[in-house]
C-alpha cells in the first residue's frame, strides 16, 4: 500500500506548474473561507454577547404570554423569592428582578411617554450595563429609595438636570392611577438610542408601591457570559418554575430577541451561499486538471492494464492523487486562514464606516474572529467533498479503458 | 486585416477543439459571472428596499422641520406652513408631492393598556398619496378630512392595546402651554404596515383635530416632500436649507445616516467579492489554457516554420482566451438575467422575518440590477481575464521552433 | 553567388547536461536552383539537424548558412520568420496541417500572411489543389483526409507561393509504398514545372533512387555526394 501512496505522490509532481496552480486554487479557497467563517462567527459572538450583556440577559423568567404582549397584569407573584431560589439552585449570582410599566414622565416644561422599570438596585448591575454607565450623579441607592435615573437623551428632551424632579404618571396593575414625583439622581449614557431615550429606572419596591403591584414583578433576568449555556440553564430552571407557578416560562436570549438570532441566521446562510458558489467555481477550475492528468496518461494506463492492473486499481490511484493534492493544499490554506484569524484575534479588525453602523446595532466597532472547530474545519471539509467529486469523474472514465486501444493512444 | 481574420478563425476553432474542457472552464466562468451579478443584484435590492421602506415609512425624500424640532420634538417647535419660504419649497418644480403634519410624541390609553406612540395629525388627501398609509388600511377606512374626529391605528398596536375597530381610545400629549392635553378618539380604521414596529409606533388623526387638541393655530411640525427623482434630493436640500435659518431642510439620508454608509460599504465589499470570484476562476483559466498550449506545441512549431512571427502566435492564443471570456460573460449575463426574471418580485426571506425587521426591512427582497453594477462586474472579468490570458499566450509564443516541432 | 543554399563549415553541438553531442561537423554544401536533392543516412546522422539549419529553425554552433545569399545567423527572429514565409516551404513527416483549418484554408494561410488578396488566394489555392489532384476536397479538414492526401496538401502549401526552396523531412515515412510513389511523382513534377528546389531528408530507398542528387550523411559528416 505504501508504494501506491508513493506512486501517487510522484505522479502529482510530474507536472509541477499545473499541480501548484491547482493547489493554489484550493488553498486560496480554503484560507478565504476559514478566514471569513471565523470572522462571521466572531461577529455573531459579539452580537449575542452585546445583546445579552447590555440589558436583556441570557435567560428571562416571565409569565406565559408576557413576551408577546407585555401586559401589566401578566406578572410573577413573589418574584424576589423566586429570584433567590434561582440564585441558590443554579449558583449563578447574576440574577435580578424587574417590573416594567409605561408612564408619562414630565418635567416642568416637557412630557414624554417612556418605559418605567422597577429594578433590584443591588442586583441590576449584574445583569445590565446601565448602572455602570451612570455618567452624572449616582445609581439608585436602595430598593425603597424614592428616586429615578434616566437616559441622557431623555434628560435633554425633558430639559432637566440632576436633582430636578420628575413626575411619573401612568396606570397601575389594577387599573388605578399611578402617580408620583421622584428626583433625578443619575443620568446614564449607554450609547443605545432606544435605552437612552425611552427608559427610566426606579427602585423595585417603589415601583411596586406606585403601580399597585404588591410583591409582583414581570421578569427575572439571568445573565451568564457563556451564551451556549442557555439550554442547560433553561432545563435547570424547569422544576423551580413548576413549583412556583406552572404558567412561568424560562426564555432564552434567542426567544427574547428573535431578531438577533434570525439576522445571524440570515447572514450565515447568505455567507454560505457565497462560499458554496466559490467552492463550485474552484471545483470547475480544477476539474480540467484532474481530467487532463488522466487523459494524457491513457497510454501509460494501457500498459499498466496490459501488465495485469485492474481498472479499479488505476481508478484508486487517480483518487489517491486527488486526495493527496487536495489535502496538502487544504492544510496549507487552512493554516494561512488561521494565521490571519489569529492576527486579527490579537489586533482586532475594524474598517472605515464600521463604527457608525456598529453603533446602530449596539455593537463594538472592532471584530475579533472566532477560532473554533467549526470556523476552522467546516470550509475545508466542504472543499474536500467538492474536489473529490470532481476527481471521481476522470477516475470513473478509467473503468472503460481497453488495454490495446489505450496503448495506441498518443 | 487579412491576418486578423485568420487569427480570429484559428482562435475560435481552437476554442472548441476540446469541447469538454472548454465547457468545464466555461461553467466556472459562467457560474462566477452569475454569482457576481446576482449577489450584487440582491445586495442592491436590499438597499433599494431599505430606501423604499424608509421613504414609504413617512420619511419621504426631504423633510422640513422647525430648526429646534429634532433636538426637542415638542409642539412649540412648529412653523407656519404658509410662509414665503415654505410655499417656495412646495412649489418647486422638482417636488412631486408633499404632505404637512402635526407630529407629536403621545401616550395612548385603552381600557386595559397604556403605551407610547407618535401621533401624526395629517391632511388625509395629501398623506395617503405620499406614504404607505394610503394603501394599507385593512379594516374600516382612512380619515375623511383634516377635521375627521376618528383615529387610524396599526394592527399590532390594536392587539397590544386589546382594542378593535369602533372602540374608543384616549391620546395624551403636551399642549402649547406645556399642560397635558387629552382627547378621546373612535378607531375608524386599522392599517397593516410592512413592519411591526411601524404599526406599533404611529397613529393617524386629522390635522385640524390634532391642532385643536393641543391648541395649535395654523402651525405644523413637519412637511415631507417626495421628488420626481432621487438625484434631485441633495441639490434641492442644499439650496433650500439656506433660505431660512429657523427652518431645517434635510434629506432622507440625513434621517438615516447609516444607510449611506451601508451603500458605500456595499460597493467596496462587492468589489472585493468580484476579485475573489475572479481569482477562483483565474487559476482554472490559466491551467486550462496552458494545457491547450502545451498539447499544441507541435502546431506552434509548424506555424513558425511556415514563417509566422511569435507575435502572431501570442495573439492567436490570447484571442482564444479573450473569446473564452467573452462567451463566458455573455452566458453568465444571460443566466443572471433569466434567474432575476424567474424570481419575479424578489426573494421571499420571511423565514428570517424578525431578523429583517431588526435591520428595518420587509420580507421580500427584489433583485435590482443596475447598469453600474453590471458594468463593474463585466469589466472586472474582462480586464482581469485578458491579463490572465496573456501568460499562456506569452508561453506559447516563446516556444522555440526546432524544439517545438521535434517534440512529440 | 547564385546558390540557393550554401553551407560553410556548419557545425552543431547539442549539450544535454554534461554530454555534448556533435550533430553536425564541418558540413560544406552548395545547392543550386531547381535541384532535387536527397539527404540520406541512418537516424542520428544529422539529416534533420541540417534541414532545420537550412530552414532557419535552428542556428549552427559554428560555420555559416546562406539562403539566397543572405546569412541566416545575422537575421533576427522576425527576419527569420519573414525569410521562411517568403522563401522556404516545409513538408514534415506528419502533423503538417493545422487541424482546425480546411485543406484550402491550410494552403491559403501562408498567402494570407504574405498579404495576398482574397481573390488571388482563392485562384491560386484552387489551381494548386487541382495540380496535386485534390479537387473536390477543398473543404475537408485534416482528420477527414487520408495520410497521402494530407501530405499532398502539405506539398501544395509548400509550393503555392513559389518559394525558392522546399524542405521535406521524411515526407513519405508514414505512407504506404504506392502512396509514397505518387507523392514523389508529385514533388518531381512540381520541381520540373515550377523550377522549385527540393531538399528531402529520407531513408526511403525509393526517393534516393529517383532523386537527381544524393547526399549521404554519417555521424554528422557528409560522406558522399552522387
Amino acid at each position: 500500500m505504501t508504494t501506491n501512496w508513493q506512486f501517487a505522490w510522484r505522479n502529482i509532481w510530474r507536472n509541477k506548474r499545473r499541480t501548484i496552480l491547482t493547489m493554489c486554487a484550493i488553498g486560496f479557497g480554503a484560507s478565504l473561507i476559514v478566514f471569513s467563517v471565523g470572522l462571521q462567527l466572531g461577529q455573531y459572538d459579539l452580537m449575542i454577547s452585546g445583546s445579552t450583556r447590555i440589558y436583556q440577559g441570557l435567560v428571562q423568567v416571565q409569565k406565559k404570554g408576557y413576551l408577546d404582549e407585555a401586559r401589566m397584569r401578566n406578572s410573577i407573584a413573589d418574584a424576589q423569592t423566586l429570584a433567590n431560589n434561582i440564585r441558590k439552585t443554579t449558583a449563578i449570582n447574576d440574577v435580578a428582578v424587574r417590573a416594567n410599566g409605561f408612564a408619562l414622565v414630565s418635567s416642568r416644561e416637557r412630557t414624554y411617554g417612556v418605559a418605567v422599570i422597577g429594578v433590584e438596585t443591588r442586583h441590576e448591575g449584574n445583569v445590565s450595563i446601565i448602572p455602570g454607565l451612570v455618567k452624572e450623579g449616582r445609581y439608585l441607592a436602595n430598593d425603597n429609595a424614592s428616586e429615578v435615573v434616566i437616559g441622557r437623551s431623555l434628560a435633554k428632551n425633558l430639559k432637566i438636570t440632576l436633582g430636578d424632579e420628575l413626575t411619573i404618571l401612568g396606570s397601575g396593575r389594577d387599573g388605578s392611577i399611578a402617580a408620583t414625583i421622584f428626583p433625578v439622581v443619575g443620568i446614564f449614557d449607554s450609547g443605545s438610542r432606544e435605552l437612552d431615550r425611552g427608559l427610566v429606572q426606579i427602585p423595585l419596591n417603589s415601583f411596586q408601591q406606585v403601580f399597585s403591584m404588591g410583591n409582583h414583578a414581570h421578569a427575572v433576568v439571568i445573565y451568564h457570559q457563556n451564551a451556549e449555556l442557555v439550554d442547560t440553564l433553561k432545563t435547570q430552571l424547569q422544576p423551580l418554575l413548576k413549583a412556583a407557578d406552572p404558567d412561568l416560562l424560562a426564555l432564552g436570549w434567542d426567544q427574547i430577541q428573535p431578531g438577533i438570532k434570525e439576522s445571524i441566521e440570515l447572514d450565515y446562510s447568505s455567507g454560505w451561499f457565497m462560499y458554496i458558489v466559490l467552492v463550485a467555481i474552484i471545483t470547475f477550475s480544477i476539474m480540467n486538471t484532474f481530467l487532463m492528468s488522466v487523459l494524457e496518461r491513457t497510454r501509460e494506463f494501457g500498459i499498466m492494464l496490459a501488465l495485469g492492473f485492474k481498472p479499479i486499481n488505476i481508478g484508486k490511484l487517480v483518487m489517491m492523487e486527488a486526495l493527496i493534492l487536495t489535502l496538502f493544499a487544504l492544510i496549507a490554506g487552512t493554516l494561512i486562514g488561521l494565521a490571519v484569524n489569529y492576527y486579527f484575534l490579537i489586533n482586532g479588525l475594524t474598517f472605515e464606516g464600521m463604527e457608525e453602523i456598529a453603533a446602530q446595532y449596539n455593537m463594538p466597532a472592532t471584530i475579533t474572529p472566532q477560532i473554533s472547530i467549526e470556523s476552522t474545519l467546516l470550509g475545508p471539509a466542504v472543499i474536500l467533498i467538492f474536489t473529490l467529486l470532481a476527481a471521481l469523474y476522470p477516475a470513473m472514465k478509467i473503468r472503460k479503458l481497453e488495454p490495446v486501444e489505450a496503448m495506441r493512444h498518443i | 486585416m487579412n491576418s486578423f481574420l485568420l487569427i480570429f478563425s484559428l482562435a475560435w476553432r481552437n476554442l472548441w477543439r476540446n469541447k469538454r474542457r472548454t465547457l468545464v472552464i466555461l461553467l466556472a466562468i459562467v457560474l462566477g459571472v452569475w454569482a457576481m451579478i446576482v449577489t450584487a443584484a440582491f445586495m442592491r435590492g436590499m438597499i433599494f428596499q431599505m430606501l423604499e421602506d424608509t421613504v414609504d415609512n413617512l420619511a419621504g425624500h426631504v423633510q422640513i422641520h422647525h430648526s429646534q424640532y429634532l433636538d426637542d420634538p415638542v409642539i412649540n417647535n412648529s412653523f407656519d406652513p404658509d410662509s414665503h419660504t415654505i410655499s417656495r419649497i412646495t412649489h418647486d418644480p422638482r417636488v412631486l408631492m408633499w404632505s404637512d403634519r402635526i407630529r407629536l410624541p403621545a401616550v395612548v390609553l385603552s381600557e386595559r393598556e397604556t403605551t407610547g406612540i407618535t401621533m401624526l395629525g395629517v391632511n388625509p388627501a395629501r398623506e395617503s398619496k405620499i406614504s404607505f398609509i394610503g394603501k394599507s388600511v385593512v379594516e374600516g377606512r382612512f380619515l375623511n378630512s383634516s377635521s375627521d374626529t376618528g383615529i387610524v391605528i396599526g394592527q399590532a398596536l390594536a392587539d397590544k392595546l386589546e382594542t378593535r375597530l369602533g372602540k374608543r381610545i384616549v391620546l395624551m400629549s403636551q399642549d402649547i402651554n406645556n399642560e397635558i392635553a387629552d382627547r378621546g378618539f373612535r378607531i375608524v380604521g386599522i392599517y397593516d404596515a410592512p413592519l411591526d414596529p411601524t404599526e406599533k409606533a404611529f397613529v393617524f388623526v386629522g390635522k385640524e383635530t390634532a391642532a385643536k387638541m393641543v391648541g395649535l393655530k395654523g402651525a405644523i411640525s413637519e412637511i415631507v416632500l417626495r421628488l420626481h427623482d432621487t438625484d434631485m434630493v441633495t441639490p434641492l436640500v442644499t439650496e433650500m436649507d439656506q433660505l431660512d435659518h429657523t427652518i431645517d431642510v434635510m434629506s432622507w439620508l440625513e434621517v438615516e445616516p447609516y444607510l449611506e454608509l451601508m451603500i458605500q460599504m456595499m460597493d467596496t465589499s462587492m468589489f472585493i467579492w468580484y476579485l475573489i470570484v475572479f481569482l477562483a476562476m483565474a487559476f482554472g483559466i490559466i491551467n486550462t489554457l496552458l494545457m491547450a498550449v502545451f498539447e499544441r506545441t507541435r502546431e506552434f512549431g509548424l506555424f513558425q516554420a511556415l514563417g509566422q512571427k511569435p507575435r502572431f502566435i501570442l495573439f492567436q492564443v490570447w484571442l482564444e482566451a479573450i473569446l473564452m471570456i467573452i462567451v463566458g460573460l455573455l452566458a453568465g449575463n444571460f443566466l443572471s438575467w433569466i434567474s432575476v426574471m424567474a424570481t419575479g418580485d424578489g426573494i421571499d426571506v420571511s423565514v428570517f422575518a424578525r431578523g429583517m425587521e431588526m435591520i428595518n426591512m420587509s420580507n421580500i427582497i427584489p433583485f435590482v440590477i443596475t447598469f453600474n453594477d453590471l458594468m463593474i462586474a463585466n469589466i472586472t472579468v474582462a480586464v482581469l481575464g485578458m491579463l490572465t490570458g496573456l501568460y499562456p499566450a506569452w508561453r506559447a509564443s516563446r516556444l522555440v521552433p526546432a524544439d517545438a516541432i521535434t517534440r512529440i | 553567388m547564385n546558390h540557393v543554399v550554401q553551407c560553410e563549415k556548419v557545425t552543431k553541438i547539442f549539450e544535454q547536461g554534461l554530454i555534448k553531442v556533435n550533430a553536425l561537423t564541418d558540413v560544406d554544401l552548395a545547392i543550386e536552383k531547381a535541384e532535387f536533392i536527397c539527404l540520406s543516412g541512418p537516424s542520428g546522422s544529422g539529416k534533420s539537424t541540417l534541414l532545420n539549419m537550412i530552414g532557419g529553425l535552428d542556428t549552427p554552433t559554428s560555420g555559416e548558412v546562406y539562403i539566397d545569399g543572405e546569412e541566416i545567423d545575422e537575421l533576427n527572429k522576425s527576419e527569420l520568420a519573414d525569410l521562411r514565409l517568403h522563401k522556404i516551404g516545409f513538408v514534415f513527416q506528419a502533423y503538417n496541417l493545422i487541424p482546425v483549418l480546411s485543406a484550402q484554408e491550410n494552403i491559403e494561410m501562408v498567402m494570407q500572411m504574405q498579404g495576398v488578396s482574397k481573390k488571388e488566394r482563392n485562384e491560386k489555392s484552387s489551381a494548386i489543389l487541382e495540380e496535386v489532384g485534390l479537387q473536390g476536397m477543398e473543404k475537408r479538414i485534416p482528420p477527414e483526409l487520408s495520410g497521402g492526401q494530407q501530405q499532398r496538401v502539405a506539398v501544395a502549401r509548400a509550393i503555392v507561393s513559389r518559394p525558392s526552396l522546399v524542405l521535406a523531412d521524411e515526407p513519405t515515412a508514414n505512407l504506404d509504398s504506392v502512396t509514397a510513389n505518387k507523392l514523389i511523382d508529385l514533388m518531381l513534377q512540381m520541381n520540373e514545372i515550377h523550377k522549385t528546389t527540393f531538399i528531402i531528408s529520407t531513408h526511403d530507398p525509393m526517393i534516393m533512387q529517383r532523386s537527381k542528387k544524393l547526399v549521404k550523411l554519417h555521424d554528422g559528416r557528409i560522406i558522399d555526394i552522387t
